[in-house]
């Protein structure tokens, strides 16, 4: 069964936090590629790995990941 | 993994590596039951350098092989789902390919001989690889 695609902000919570892939692999113990993968929206990510990724950037889950098209954060601000 | 390797390089790579396979195998046996030929030997030399090297080319200097052999406990959840996978497909792509040979040599009453056994060894440990070669466009 293909499932839903799950949009998220990994890419530029990772840019703010100015950590590498790599790092950012290394923190929530997973193979550097599969960030690629999680950026890029290609992979969807288990509820306990999202749960790894929005303990490490201090967000709550439906910040960081959603099943719509998300809206840049500044937006979200001015709002 | 390391695979920087394109999608329709790392496939030729993978065409190549199967059809080189099998024309070691039949090439052995056109060779054992048609004529002891000197140009089936060249044809088979031939064969086992494009094996090689295509098999290098494809498997060991993207990562491939390391990575389908890698333990469980090394892989995380996109990895482990990415080999689960491969292997579904390989389990079946094998088991129609190694029935339908041993079918047609219980038919045929033709005794399996040790290239075409070590051949199918080799087949089944390149499947899962071949097909994550095969099917992930970036990785």
């Amino acid at each position: 069964m293909e499932g839903r695609k799950i949009y998220n902000r990994i890419a530029i919570l990772r840019k703010e936090k100015s950590i590498t892939r790599k790092e950012l692999a290394d923190k929530i113990g997973v193979n550097f590629q599969t960030i690629g993968y999680l950026e890029r929206e290609e992979y969807n990510p288990s509820l306990d790995l999202a749960f790894r990724i929005s303990d490490l950037f201090k967000l709550p889950v439906d910040l960081i990941f959603s099943t719509e098209p998300l809206t840049p954060l500044s937006q979200l601000l001015t709002k | 993994m390391e695979m920087k390797k394109s999608i329709s390089k790392r496939r030729i790579g993978v065409i190549f590596t199967l059809i080189s396979l099998c024309s070691i195998v039949l090439t052995y046996e056109y060779y054992k039951i048609e004529q002891r030929d000197s140009t089936f030997i060249a044809i088979e030399i031939i064969s086992i350098i494009i094996f090689i090297v295509s098999f290098m080319l494809t498997f060991i200097n993207t990562g491939l092989w390391k990575f389908i052999h890698k333990p469980l406990k090394n892989l995380d959840e996109r990895e482990i789902a990415l080999t689960s996978k491969s292997l579904r497909y390989a389990y079946a792509i094998f088991t129609v390919v190694t029935l339908m040979l041993l079918l047609y040599f219980a038919v045929t009453f033709t005794p399996l001989d040790v290239v075409l056994v070590a051949a199918l060894i080799l087949f089944a440990h390149l499947l899962p690889a071949s097909i994550i070669a095969w099917t992930e466009k970036v990785i």
